[in-house]
């Protein structure tokens, strides 16, 4: 599954960050801690597929739709 | 002067720091076309710049990238004698992802290098400490804990900043590694040992969130901030400006009464005074929307209200970050113009730029007061609660925003294809939310004030002066009807006949190229009436009894809501979107928009 598709409260770990994202903006999550075997969490949904907010290590993001449904993780 | 550069990740208060470090004193440096901003002032014997808040020394857009570009020049710039890398201690992970690789950069340029802990302040708080001794050691480098804001450490901050700044060879970065995986991994190794724990710094955070974020509450909370933004530029900035109208006024006076009377007061008191005057009226306004933005800003709010704006703005091809140049274009498009510096996006940047004009500004104020005093009866409803005029107004101010709608509907599929504009996703670090302080906002407020008079008074002034000379001679007992002016607006008279305009009204237009509120005066002049600035009822009752029809009358409404009759905001759109085509090109294209919904509008009434 994605980030995408994580519903509030549910933590996963990242597996892989797709392709499709491009190696620039790859490696700018990565900086911010989106990196593959990191637990993430989210916190927040907001109404009519707006921004999701997520909590990554020490910080907490705001991603829309098309950053977050290329990010793959495994729910634990 | 030798030089201390400020680098550091966002929201890590960078800018707290440099206004501690530095005085009142200093200058800002804009690259035209680009959101660039460098800070420059003064801290002892040394120059301290501010470099824009980065993540990463990879940069993702042009604006990045020039940023980074300046940040290589002045590493490798002799004068540059040390860097400071300022970390955000409640977040030591990700501040430590971006100064671990400016301490690489350092090492490769041979330039010293500290890190400042800041925010230690809210650490202990928690009853956290972190050991900089061992932070400094495993690092390579210096590290001061300070907080900016309780001024913790400061002055010892400031004795090693002197200190190394003189013994700058001696403090070379031992360490520093370039591989980027190396970073990632060494930050979070250093995080694991040194941080605080995550969880219980974004508590307090979150639980705000739950509520600021709610779909239903945070709807609520987000109106009222909005409305009450909305209010300031009206109401508080309202007494300031009419002290700075008296003021002119009473300057104006006492200057020209002790003169001969002739062409030098007339000039003065006319195109000095009142030109210039008229447009000065607007620097407090600008100030008290500066002033509450940045309040929102280092709160924190700013980050959520563009969250919450991000998908309905999205429809239109614009951003969350899009939301803020929107509102404070209600007071002027010159600072909102600026304000779009923060969207991520270039091409949802110039978008917004582009729209921001059709924002019904406050210079547009006067204009609707009087034409809706002379069209719409002063009529309520409900025991007072509703006001038809008041209706009519706020009318006005959707049609204004539904058009930028609009056009940027329009300019995104025209863009759709345009590869310099490649598009960047929506990724916004929330911000814990912090009291601001007064510091960094007194000194944005005041740069605020500087830029707008910096940028528009040039233009302005020399526009004033050459329609002065226009509406002033030749010189005869007919007044402006018989000046090159009063010539002009005969001989384009057939432009304004099919909006149902006689040629009073197409001088007052032209007029209000300077400043859309010249309406009003020149109308006032032409009608007859003195001081019609102040007495809108009587200019109105005269062009009711003059007979103008409600469908011109609606139609210039319109045209004034579209139309970009302000050429101090022609020039900013050039210098910021760095192209003359644009900036001429909206002039001429909302123009036409503008004189063509007024021809429809006749007809349709
Ligand atoms: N508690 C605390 N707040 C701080 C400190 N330094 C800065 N702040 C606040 O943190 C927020 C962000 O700071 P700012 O200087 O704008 O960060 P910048 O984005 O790095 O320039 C502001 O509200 C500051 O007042 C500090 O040491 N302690």
């Amino acid at each position: 599954m994605t980030l995408w598709d994580m519903a509030t409260k549910q933590t996963g770990r990242i597996v892989d960050l797709s392709q499709e994202l491009g190696t620039h903006i790859s490696r700018r999550l990565r900086e911010m801690g989106f990196e593959e075997g990191q637990l993430i969490t989210c916190i927040r949904r907001s109404p009519l597929q707006g921004p999701l907010v997520v909590q990554i290590r020490d910080s907490v993001y705001s991603l829309e739709q098309s950053v977050a449904r290329n990010i793959k993780l495994q729910i634990i | 002067m030798n030089r201390i550069i400020l680098v550091g990740k966002p929201n890590s208060g960078k800018s707290l720091l440099f206004n501690q470090l530095t005085g009142l004193r200093q200058k800002v440096a804009n690259f035209p076309g680009v959101t660039v901003e460098l800070k420059t002032g003064q801290f002892a014997d040394y120059e301290v710049v501010d470099f824009p808040g980065a993540y990463s020394l990879k940069t993702l857009s042009k604006d990045e990238e020039i940023a980074i570009e300046k940040l290589h020049a002045a590493m490798q710039d002799e004068k540059t004698t040390v860097i400071a890398c300022i970390l955000d201690a409640t977040r030591l992970e990700r501040s430590l992802t971006f100064g671990l690789q400016v301490q690489a950069l350092a090492k490769k340029q041979n330039k010293a290098l500290v890190f400042v802990l800041n925010m230690v302040d809210e650490l202990q708080s928690f009853d956290h400490h972190i050991d900089e001794k061992q932070l400094s050691e495993q690092l390579g480098s210096p590290v001061y804990a300070i907080s900016a804001k309780t001024l913790l450490g400061i002055n010892e901050l400031k004795d090693g900043l002197k200190h190394i700044a003189s013994h700058a060879h001696d403090y070379l970065p031992l360490k520093g590694t370039d591989s980027s995986l190396d970073v990632l991994k060494q930050s979070r190794d250093l995080a694991q040992q040194f941080a605080i724990q995550a969880d219980l710094v974004l508590k307090k955070q979150n639980r705000i969130d739950s509520f600021l974020l709610n779909s239903v509450f945070g709807g609520l909370a987000f109106l009222v901030i909005m409305f009450l933004l909305f209010q300031s530029i009206f109401t508080w900035a309202a007494p300031i400006m009419d002290a700075v109208e008296f003021a002119i006024g009473w300057l104006a006076q006492k200057i020209t009464t002790s003169m001969e009377p002739g062409i030098l007061p007339d000039f003065i008191n006319g195109a000095l005074f009142g030109g210039l005057g008229s447009f000065l009226v607007f620097v407090p306004q600008i100030m008290v929307l500066t002033l509450v933005i940045g309040l929102l800003e280092d709160s924190g709010y700013l980050a959520r209200a563009a969250l919450i704006c991000h998908k309905p703005l999205s429809y239109f091809g614009l951003s969350g970050r899009s939301f803020i140049p929107y509102l404070s274009g209600h007071a002027c498009a010159i600072p909102a113009i600026l304000s779009a510096r923060t969207i991520e996006s270039p091409r949802k940047r110039l978008i917004t730029m582009m729209t921001i004009p059709l924002m019904s500004c406050s210079a547009r104020l006067p204009v609707y007061a009087l034409l809706i005093a002379v069209l719409i009866p002063e009529k309520s409803y409900l025991g007072g609660l509703v006001n038809l005029q008041g209706i009519a107004f706020f009318a006005l101010y959707m049609f204004g925003i539904l058009m930028a709608l609009m056009v940027s509907l329009v300019v995104n599929k025209f863009k759709a294809n345009d590869d310099k504009l490649d598009d960047m996703p929506f990724i916004l670090e929330l911000p814990a939310y912090r009291l601001p302080h007064w510091k960094p906002l007194f000194q944005k407020v005041l740069n605020s004030g500087k830029h707008f008079v910096r940028r528009a008074a040039p233009i302005i002034f020399m526009v004033t002066i050459a329609i002065w000379i226009l509406g002033y001679f030749p010189q005869s007992d007919e007044g402006l009807q018989a000046s090159w002016l009063g010539q002009l607006g005969q001989w384009i008279e057939p432009v304004f006949e099919p909006l149902g305009l006689d040629w009073r009204y197409g001088i007052a237009i032209i007029m209000s190229f300077l400043a859309r509120e010249v309406f009003v005066g020149a109308l006032g002049t032409l009608f007859g009436i003195e001081g019609a600035d102040e007495n809108i009822s009587g200019l109105a009752a005269n062009i009711q009894a003059d007979g103008l029809t409600f469908g011109a009358g609606m139609g210039l409404l319109l045209f004034y809501v579209v139309a970009l009759q302000c050429v101090a905001t022609v020039a900013t759109l050039k210098a910021e979107t760095g192209s003359r085509k644009i900036a001429w090109g909206l002039f001429v294209a909302y123009g036409l928009l503008a004189y063509l919904l007024a021809f429809v509008t006749v007809r349709l009434f």
